[in-house]
């Protein structure tokens, strides 16, 4: 008898704590009775990893898609893989994901105009919070917001098809851990084939800091826009000569990090106002005469900190 | 005699800021050069000194942001110090080292104590250049911020603004550049103002990256084949990247961390007990205001 077509799931983990509470549940959550789960540990950098894992699924005759995650994201779409088999419908696609861009110039996606954002940004710092992105749910898209083609992805979350499985690898000479997501994206575009977002909803569960290396982005999206500038429209091209591109961007880079300390001076005065207020409430004398209420009150006290 | 200057661009600030700090600071025989600006900054400075220039009796040249307020009545003295050294020729508040654009707090930056006085937020007041975060000692530098500068009789004679740098930003980089490029010194020292300014920093930050290249074009030599601006172009685009990217890492940060006090403000005031105990907050106030009042009226009455 012939074997149904299966949709694998591939995660490469270095801390096994993370992935037993962000990426496993998650996994669970949207696996098939006969899911194949590839729980690879470290074996070396994330291009390294994912081709482990795409050798391991290349094999795989039944194979419909591998699901790629990061061990801290967390799928909570419950009808996944019936999105994810949508989304691969068209023989052209050749990879999906819940977040793109297009007018992509670099691994820097986000600078292209981010077309579908189906995923919550969860962090633990000042007391935890969640960030929904603007198509985490779709009550209030903006405009601009829609399913279909794009340029690259986010790799927190990607479903490969067999084609690409068998066909791309991760380019193991472009560094350890950064831009893997935007060059797999364009070697699948290079070769014909389509890169697509769908509303593969999860959460990425991830600290507030979004570079947490920035020389080795750098040196990645330096690496990345040698290999790709002329081969395809747009990417590590831009406007002018190499000296007036040198010397705009100096002035750029520059001002974006003033803009970042006028913002944290921004922040500063606003966190001193509160902080003031704050201050001013739990010194207040009937904040002081009320303590013993609080404190009588059943179960964790709800005392200001 | 020390001499002070301000290029008025708005009338009000001036009067608010600027005068009654140099009235704070000036000795009886300052001179004070208040003129309206005129065209760009640079033009309006260039005038002012021109009419220093002439004085025989110039020993400094205080040039003063319309939103600049001397806090220091022995400011003069200071600025004295600052110039015992023959060879400094501008002195500031602020300034950085080891930086090679106008983005002077990209080096090593020091500044005096000062404060900065801001209206938003119900307004407050934030230490002066602490934004630059200021970590060495006050000394020589490479350049000092044009919000308080105070250049040296040789130099109100000797240099002037570069008015082909129209857009308003790094003139004052570039008239510390050529005076440390005729072997002069340009020092920070201890010059104690309040910085009037919003938390903003830059108004229009495309005229300062215009300002920026215009600088870059100015003083650095091209001698670098294409090989190497594409090598500069590459690293520099990346930069960029990464610094959009941090910036917006950070101000994710900075809304979690207000979103923390949001919602221990809240669990405060949101308490049974909190709630109960308003009339006697409310009656507080009341008492506050009304002894206000009293101190208030018994002013009136023994002045």
């Amino acid at each position: 008898m012939e074997r149904r077509p299966l949709i694998a799931f591939g995660v490469a983990i270095t801390k096994a704590d993370v992935y037993r509470r962000c990426a496993e549940p998650g996994i669970r959550r949207a696996a098939e009775a006969d899911s194949a789960i590839y729980e690879l540990e470290s074996a070396g950098s994330l291009f390294r990893n994912y081709n482990l894992l795409l050798e391991h699924a290349a094999a795989r005759d039944d194979l419909e898609a591998l699901v790629l995650v990061h061990q801290d994201t967390e799928i909570v779409e419950p009808g996944f893989c019936e999105v994810a088999r949508d989304a691969l419908a068209d023989p052209l696609v050749g990879v999906a994901g819940c977040v793109g861009a297009i007018g992509v110039r670099s691994i820097a996606w986000w600078e292209g105009s981010v077309s579908l954002a189906s995923f919550m940004h969860r962090y633990d710092e000042y007391g935890g919070g969640d960030l929904p992105a603007f198509t985490w749910s779709w009550k209030d898209p903006p405009p601009y917001a829609r399913i279909g083609e794009v340029d690259t992805l986010d790799g927190f979350l990607m479903v490969l098809s067999p084609w690409a499985v068998r066909t791309i690898r991760f380019d193991e000479s472009l560094g350890a851990l950064h831009g893997y997501d935007f060059d797999y994206c364009l070697q699948v575009r290079a070769a014909g084939r389509k890169v697509v977002t769908a509303d593969l909803r999860a959460i990425h569960h991830h600290s507030l800091d979004l570079v947490s290396e920035p020389e080795t982005w750098i040196e990645a999206h330096t690496r990345i826009a040698e290999k790709w500038e002329g081969r395809l429209p747009g990417v590590g091209s831009a406007p002018g000569t190499w000296k007036q591109r040198a010397r705009r961007a100096e002035a750029e880079r520059d001002a974006a990090r003033l803009a970042e300390r006028a913002r944290r001076l921004d922040t500063d005065a606003r966190i001193r106002v509160l902080e003031r207020a704050l201050e001013e409430t739990t010194e207040s004398i009937s904040w002081r005469i009320t303590a013993p209420l609080r404190r009588r009150r059943l179960g964790p006290p709800r005392e200001a900190p | 005699m020390i001499a002070f200057a301000t290029p008025i661009g708005e009338e009000e600030p001036y009067r608010r800021y600027t005068e009654p700090g140099i009235v704070r600071a000036a000795e009886p025989d300052s001179a004070m050069y208040p003129y309206a600006g005129v065209g760009s900054i640079t033009r309006s400075c260039n005038i002012v000194l021109d009419a220093a220039a002439a004085r025989d009796d110039l020993e400094a040249l205080v040039l003063l942001h319309p939103h600049t307020e001397l806090a220091d009545r022995s400011f003069c003295a200071r600025v004295r110090e600052a110039f015992r050294d023959p060879a400094v020729a501008v002195a500031g508040a602020a300034g950085g080292a080891g930086f090679p654009s106008i983005a002077w707090w990209e080096g090593t930056v020091s500044a005096a104590p000062g404060v900065q006085r801001y209206r938003a937020h119900d307004g407050g007041e934030l230490p002066a250049f602490g934004w630059a975060d200021p970590r060495a000692p006050l000394g020589e530098v490479d350049a000092v911020d044009g919000a308080l500068m105070v250049l040296s009789a040789w130099a109100v004679r000797t240099i002037r603004f570069d008015e082909s740098l129209r857009v308003g930003h790094g003139y004052d980089i570039d008239y510390c550049r050529q005076v440390r490029a005729a072997g002069r010194k340009v020092v920070t020292a201890d010059l104690r103002a309040i910085f009037h300014r919003e938390l903003e920093i830059v108004e229009d930050i495309d005229l300062w990256i215009e300002g920026h290249q215009q600088v870059a074009e100015k003083w650095e030599l091209d001698d670098g084949d294409e090989a190497a601006w594409k090598a500069r172009a590459r690293r520099a685009e990346a930069e960029r990247e990464a610094a959009r990217a941090l910036a917006h890492g950070r101000g994710l940060a900075a809304d979690a961390r207000l979103l923390e006090l949001e919602r221990r403000m809240d669990a405060a005031t949101g308490t049974l007990s909190w709630r109960l105990t308003a009339p006697l907050r409310q009656a507080n106030q009341l008492r506050g205001r009304a002894a206000a009042r009293l101190r208030r009226r018994r002013v009136q009455v023994n002045p």
